[in-house]
C-alpha cells in the first residue's frame, strides 16, 4: 500500500526480464522488422483519395436539379441538433409549394465537427454530408458558408443520397 | 364541497366544477385540447376521456362535473388507450409538417403525441387536401390541413370578443374554418385565435416564419400600448423583440389581449430610430457624447436657472421608479413646483374588453409617484410660462412634448431643453442635450394600470450596460451555449439607461443625495415615503401584480411632502 | 610551420566534414524513425528529400534569436559554445586511418597525436558538461534549471563508469595512445574479445554521456518542455543540437576505434597496397564502423523509452559501476595469471 492507501501494482519479474538486455534486444528486433517493412504512406497532394459515401466530409445543401430550388425548409432541426451551434437558419415565406425556404443559411466550418447530426435529423433530406474534406481559409470570416457555397446539386451528390437510401 | 380523488389524490373542490379543474387543482394535467380555460365547453375533441370508476364508459373531463367520493383515473390502461386512439385519429388528416409549421415547439398536439401518441398510423390512404395559407384578416392566416376543428377560435369570437366572425363550413372530413361570408377577422382582438390555436392552423402573418420558438427567450412583461398594462410575454431572439403574446393574469386581461398592442406596443424598442449615445448641442448642432461630459453638461446647463425658472415634464410612459426620481429630482435638489406629465388620451378609442381611451401605460403611476405640482402649476401652465419667457429651462422625461406645432415653436423660446427618450421625436431635435433612455423591455421598474393595479415588468433585451447575464434575464438556448463571437448575439445592444439613474446622475452633480443601486430600491423608498404603495415590494408584486392601498391621492406630491423631503 | 599548416587543414576538413555529416545525420535520423513508425518520412525537399538539411540549417539560422530577458546573457550565449567546442575538440585524437603520403611526406590521419589521447577525451567529456549546465542555470527558467541539474548528476555518475571501463583498455593495450591502441588491434586481436563486459559498460555509459534515449533526462520533453534548451532557439539551439549529433559521433567513433579495431581490417594486408588507396580503405572502414554504432545509436533511440530519474541512478551506481569494477578486476587477473 502506497501513502494514497492505493495498492501498488509491481510486476513480479523473472531473472531474465530483470537481466533488461534481453528485452531491450526483443524491443529492438520488433522496431528493426518494422524497419524493413514495406510502407503505404500516401503520396497526399499527389495522390488524392477519393472517400467512399460511408464518409462524412463537409455538410452541403441538396439541390434540385430540375428547378435550382433547395430543398431545404429552414425548420431549423439542424440548428437545434447541432453540437457545436455551426448552424444558423433564418426562414422566409415563399410563394412555392414548401411556403418556407431559408433565407440565409449558415454553417461555420471552424465550429462544425462533422458528426451529422443535421443529416440525421434533417426530414426533407435537404443537408447531407459531402465527401469533400479539404477545407482551408485564410480568414475566420472566410470559413462561414453561405447559401452560395452549401448549395450542391442532388446529381452531384447521387453517392450520398444513393447510401442514405440503402442504409437509413 | 364533493371530495373527488383524482390519480390517487383528494381533493375538495367547489360544487359543479368540472373533473379537469379539480384535476387542475390537484396539480394534475389532463390532456385536451378544444377545453380552454377561459372559453365554455365544447366537448368535440375528446382527448380529455378519462376513466371514472363506477361508471360503465370513459367519460370526458372537460365537461363532467364531479360528485362527492368519485375516483378518477388519468393514466389507467383504459385511459391511454383511448388518448391514444383519440390522438391516431386527429392525425389521420394532420399533415406531417411540423418542420413548416410555426406552432412546431409549442404545439399541443406535438407534445400530446410524443407523450401519448401511438407513434404510427395504422392507415396508408393519403392525407385530405384542404385550402392552406387563407388569410383570414389582416394578421391571421389559416391552414385547413393542419386545423384539428377544436372550435376554440370560433368560440373566442363569439364569447370574449362577442363578434361572431368565424364559423364551421362543409361536413364530414372536409369541414373546415372560414368567416361569414363578406366578413373578415379584423377585429381588435383577432389575434387572440392565435393563441388558442392548440394547433399551427392559425398563425400570425407578424411574426410568420420569423424564428423557431426554441430560439426565443420570453420574458414576462407588461404591454405599453394602454393603460390597461395587459400581463405579456416579451419573446427576443438575438436582442430583437419579435412578438409578444398575452400573460394570464385574470385581474387585469385573462388570457387576452388586443391586436393593436400586440402589434404595435414593441415597435420603438426595435426601432431604427433609436438613440444610441447621450447628444449634445455644439456649435448648434446635436453631437454624439460620452455619458459623462453629458452628464455635467446637463448639470451646468441647469445650474445658473431659479427654481421658478424650470420646469419638469414626467411621462406616463415611464414607470414609477422613474417618476419618482424626477419628481425628487424637481423637487429636493432643483427646489421647483413646475412639474407636470402628458396625457395621451384618444377619447372614443375604448370598449368593454381591454382597450383604453388612455394610452399610457402608467398615467396612474406617474400622478402617484409625484408627478404632481403642489401649487397647481400643470402642463397648460407650463407652457403658459414659457411663452412669457418665465420659465427658461426645461427637463422632458420619455416624452415627446412637441405634439403639435404651438408647442414646437414654444419650445424654441427655450433656453435649455433636457430630454430622456428613446427615440428620435421631434422634441429631441429642439432638445440641447438629449439621454438616450431605456425602454419598457429594458429596465426593471413597474406600471400602475388603470384601476391602480401596480405590475412589475423586467428587462427582455439587453443594453450595453446590462449584459444578457442568467438570474436577470431568461435565456434561450442560443443565449446560454452561445458566445458572445456568435453571429446570433451580435443584435444591437444600445447605449441607453434607465430614466432614474440619468437623472439621479444628473441630480448628484447638482448637489443632490440620490444614490440607488436598482429600481428595486427606489421601488422600496416608494414604499416607504408613499402611502399608496405601503407594504408594495418587487417581491409582493410577483407576476400578478398588487393594488395600491390608497388609490388617486397623488400621495407624494401633497400629503407626504415632509417625509418625501425627510428621506 | 608545415606542421601547423597540416593541423589545420586537417582541422578545417574534419570540422566541415563532421558538420556535413551531422547535417546528414539529422536526416537520417529522422528516415530511421520513420521507418521504425511505418512512416516514410522526409521526402518533399530534393530527391527523396535529400536536401532536407539545407532546408533545415536554413531555418535555424534564419530563425528568430529569442533570448529570456531574466536570462543571464553573457553565460546564456556562451552555454552553446562550449557545448561545440568540446564536442568537436575530442574529434582531434581519433585516428580515421594510419597515414597518407602527399609529396613524399607522411602525414598522420589523425589531428593531434597525444600520448594521452584516451585521458584526454575523458577530460573533455568531463567538460561537456559546463555547457549543459550553464544553459541550463544561465536561461532563468526552472525547466532548464531541472535539466541541468540532472545532467550534471546524470554526467558524474556515468563517468566514473566510462573511465573504469577504458581502464580494462588500457590494461590489454598497454598504451594512452589512440593510434598505438588501434594498431594493437590488428588482426583479429578487437578488444571487444578481450573486454566484452568492459564494452558493454562502456557502451550503456557512452548513451548516458551523450544524453540520448533512454538517458535523455536533461531534455526530457514530457516533463521539463525542452529540458537546458527551453529558453534556446535558431542557431543557438542549433549549436546544442550539432553537439548532441557531435558526440554521437565521438563516442561510436570510440567505440570503434577502442573495442572494434578502429580503422583496421582484420584480412587485409595494408602492406601490399599504395599508402593512398590503403588509407583510403582505412578511412572507409572507420567510417563504417562509426556508422553502424550511430544507427545503433538511433535504433535505441527509437525503440526504448525513457528512464525514471531514480532507474538512472540505480543503474549507474549499483549496476554499471560494480560491474566496471569487477571488469578491472578480473582483467588484472587474467593478465597476472597469463602472466
Amino acid at each position: 500500500m502506497s501513502e494514497n492507501g492505493n495498492e501498488r501494482i509491481k510486476p513480479k519479474m523473472s531473472l531474465w526480464e530483470r537481466l533488461y538486455f534481453p528485452e531491450i534486444l526483443r524491443g529492438m528486433s520488433i522496431t528493426i522488422r518494422v524497419f524493413f517493412r514495406p510502407k503505404f504512406t500516401r503520396q497526399y497532394p499527389e495522390e488524392r483519395w477519393i472517400p467512399p459515401p460511408v464518409f462524412r466530409g463537409r455538410p452541403v445543401l441538396v439541390m434540385e436539379d430540375e428547378t435550382g430550388v433547395e430543398r431545404c425548409v429552414a425548420c431549423g432541426l439542424c440548428a437545434r441538433v447541432c453540437p457545436s451551434l455551426a448552424i444558423q437558419v433564418q426562414a422566409a415565406e415563399t410563394e412555392l409549394d414548401k411556403e418556407r425556404y431559408p433565407k440565409l443559411f449558415e454553417i461555420n466550418m471552424l465550429r462544425c465537427i462533422f458528426c451529422g447530426f443535421c443529416e440525421e435529423v434533417c426530414p426533407e433530406e435537404a443537408i447531407i454530408m459531402s465527401k469533400e474534406f479539404e477545407l482551408t481559409f485564410t480568414n475566420p470570416k472566410d470559413a462561414i458558408y453561405g447559401k452560395d457555397k452549401l448549395l450542391i446539386p442532388a446529381s452531384q451528390l447521387k453517392d450520398r443520397l444513393d447510401f442514405l437510401k440503402q442504409y437509413r | 364541497m364533493p371530495k373527488v380523488t383524482i390519480e390517487g389524490k383528494t381533493v375538495e373542490v367547489e360544487n359543479g366544477t368540472t373533473i379537469i379543474r379539480a384535476a387542475a387543482q390537484a396539480g394534475i394535467e389532463i390532456p385536451h385540447f378544444c377545453w380552454h380555460p377561459g372559453l365554455s365547453v365544447a366537448g368535440n375533441c375528446r382527448m380529455c376521456l378519462v376513466e371514472i370508476e363506477k361508471m360503465p364508459k370513459l367519460a370526458i373531463a372537460c365537461a363532467t362535473q364531479v360528485s362527492d367520493g368519485m375516483v378518477v383515473h388519468v393514466n389507467s390502461e383504459k385511459a391511454i388507450e383511448a388518448r391514444k386512439a383519440v390522438l391516431e385519429f386527429i392525425l389521420i388528416n394532420h399533415p406531417l409538417d411540423c418542420p413548416i409549421c410555426d406552432e412546431a415547439g409549442e404545439c399541443n398536439l406535438q407534445d400530446y403525441t410524443y407523450s401519448y401518441g401511438p407513434g404510427h398510423s395504422a392507415l396508408e390512404e393519403a392525407k385530405n387536401k384542404k385550402p392552406k395559407r387563407v388569410p383570414l384578416g389582416p394578421n391571421v392566416v389559416y391552414d385547413a390541413e393542419r386545423c384539428i376543428l377544436c372550435s376554440r377560435c370560433i368560440r373566442v369570437m363569439d364569447e370574449v370578443v362577442k363578434n361572431p366572425t368565424l364559423t364551421f363550413v362543409e361536413r364530414g372530413d372536409r369541414v373546415y374554418i372560414d368567416t361569414f361570408p363578406g366578413k373578415e377577422l379584423n377585429d381588435p382582438y383577432s389575434m387572440n385565435v392565435i393563441d388558442v390555436c392548440p394547433v399551427g392552423a392559425l398563425t400570425n402573418r407578424d411574426y410568420r416564419f420569423k424564428a423557431r420558438v426554441w430560439e426565443t427567450s420570453s420574458t414576462e412583461g407588461i404591454c405599453a400600448g394602454c393603460s390597461r398594462g395587459c400581463n405579456i410575454n416579451i419573446w427576443v431572439r438575438n436582442n430583437e423583440i419579435l412578438r409578444l403574446t398575452p400573460r394570464f393574469n385574470p385581474e387585469v386581461n385573462s388570457y387576452w389581449m388586443c391586436d393593436n398592442g400586440r402589434l404595435n406596443s414593441f415597435r420603438e424598442v426595435n426601432s431604427a430610430e433609436r438613440l444610441n449615445s447621450p447628444l449634445v448641442r455644439k456649435d448648434g448642432v446635436l453631437q454624439e457624447a460620452g455619458w459623462d461630459e453629458s452628464l455635467a453638461h446637463a448639470a451646468d446647463a441647469l445650474k445658473p436657472f431659479s427654481k421658478d425658472e424650470i420646469a419638469v415634464f414626467g411621462s406616463a410612459y415611464s414607470s414609477v421608479e422613474d417618476n419618482y426620481i424626477l419628481q425628487k429630482f424637481a423637487k429636493q435638489v432643483l427646489g421647483t413646483t413646475n412639474i407636470d406629465f402628458l396625457q395621451h388620451t384618444i377619447e372614443g378609442d375604448q370598449d368593454n374588453l381591454l382597450i383604453r381611451a388612455d394610452k399610457t401605460p402608467n398615467s396612474c403611476g406617474a400622478r402617484e409617484a409625484g408627478v404632481v405640482s403642489s401649487k397647481g402649476v400643470d402642463s397648460k401652465k407650463i407652457f403658459e410660462l414659457i411663452a412669457a419667457g418665465k420659465i427658461k429651462a426645461l427637463y422632458v422625461m420619455d416624452d415627446d412634448i412637441a405634439a403639435s406645432k404651438e408647442i414646437e415653436e414654444l419650445l424654441t423660446k427655450l433656453d435649455v431643453l433636457i430630454v430622456n427618450h428613446w427615440v428620435k421625436t421631434k422634441t429631441t431635435q429642439l432638445a440641447d442635450v438629449v439621454f438616450p433612455s431605456a425602454t419598457f423591455a429594458e429596465k426593471y421598474g413597474t406600471f400602475v394600470n388603470f384601476l391602480g393595479r401596480v405590475q412589475m415588468f423586467r428587462p427582455a433585451v439587453s443594453t450595453l450596460e446590462q449584459e444578457r447575464v442568467p438570474g436577470r434575464f431568461t435565456m434561450s438556448r442560443l443565449d446560454k451555449f452561445g458566445s458572445a463571437f456568435d453571429k446570433w448575439n451580435k443584435g444591437p445592444r444600445r447605449n441607453v439607461r434607465s430614466s432614474w439613474e440619468i437623472i439621479s446622475a444628473v441630480g448628484n452633480l447638482l448637489g443632490g443625495k440620490m444614490r440607488y443601486q436598482s429600481a428595486q430600491k427606489v421601488f422600496d423608498e416608494i414604499a416607504q415615503v408613499a402611502p399608496s404603495f405601503k407594504g408594495l415590494s418587487y417581491a409582493k408584486l410577483g407576476d400578478r401584480g398588487a393594488l395600491l392601498s390608497r388609490q388617486g391621492s397623488g400621495s407624494i406630491g401633497k400629503k407626504s411632502k415632509e417625509e418625501a423631503l425627510v428621506s | 610551420m608545415t606542421i601547423a599548416i597540416e593541423a589545420l587543414v586537417k582541422i578545417i576538413v574534419l570540422v566541415l566534414v563532421v558538420l556535413g555529416t551531422v547535417a546528414y545525420l539529422v536526416l537520417l535520423e529522422r528516415k530511421v524513425s520513420a521507418y521504425m513508425q511505418d512512416r516514410i518520412g522526409p521526402n518533399r525537399v530534393g530527391p527523396k528529400g535529400l536536401f532536407q538539411p539545407f532546408a533545415d540549417i536554413l531555418k535555424l539560422v534564419l530563425k528568430e534569436q529569442i533570448v529570456p530577458e531574466k536570462a543571464t546573457q553573457f553565460i546564456h550565449a556562451l552555454a552553446p559554445v562550449i557545448s561545440i567546442t568540446v564536442a568537436l575538440s575530442a574529434l582531434a585524437v581519433i585516428p580515421f586511418g594510419n597515414y597518407i603520403v602527399i609529396g613524399g611526406q607522411k602525414i598522420s590521419l589523425m589531428i593531434a597525436n597525444v600520448n594521452v589521447g584516451v585521458l584526454y577525451i575523458l577530460a573533455l567529456s568531463s567538460l561537456g558538461v559546463y555547457g549543459i549546465t550553464l544553459s541550463g542555470w544561465g536561461s532563468n527558467s526552472k525547466y532548464s534549471l531541472l535539466g541541468g541539474l540532472r545532467s550534471s548528476a546524470q554526467m558524474i555518475s556515468y563517468e566514473l563508469s566510462l573511465g573504469l571501463s577504458i581502464i580494462g583498455v588500457l590494461m590489454v593495450n598497454g598504451t594512452l595512445q589512440l593510434n598505438k591502441i588501434v594498431e594493437a588491434q590488428s588482426g583479429w586481436h578487437w578488444n571487444i574479445f578481450y573486454q566484452p563486459l568492459g564494452f558493454l559498460v562502456f557502451f550503456v555509459a557512452a548513451f548516458a554521456e551523450t544524453n540520448r534515449l533512454p538517458f535523455d533526462l536533461p531534455e526530457a520533453e514530457p516533463e521539463l518542455v525542452g529540458g537546458y534548451h527551453t529558453e534556446y532557439s535558431g542557431m543557438r539551439w542549433g549549436l546544442f543540437f550539432l553537439s548532441e549529433y557531435t558526440n554521437m559521433i565521438v563516442s561510436s567513433a570510440l567505440m570503434a576505434t577502442l573495442y572494434f579495431g578502429g580503422w583496421s581490417l582484420p584480412f587485409v594486408n595494408y602492406a601490399s597496397m599504395s599508402p593512398n588507396i590503403a588509407a583510403l580503405v582505412q578511412v572507409v572502414t572507420f567510417m563504417f564502423k562509426t556508422g553502424i554504432f550511430i544507427f545503433i545509436y538511433m535504433w535505441v533511440r527509437w525503440t526504448l523509452p525513457r528512464f525514471r530519474y531514480d532507474q538512472l541512478m540505480n543503474i549507474g551506481w549499483k549496476v554499471l559501476l560494480p560491474l566496471a569494477i569487477l571488469n578491472l578486476l578480473g582483467t588484472g587477473a587474467v593478465m597476472l595469471a597469463v602472466k
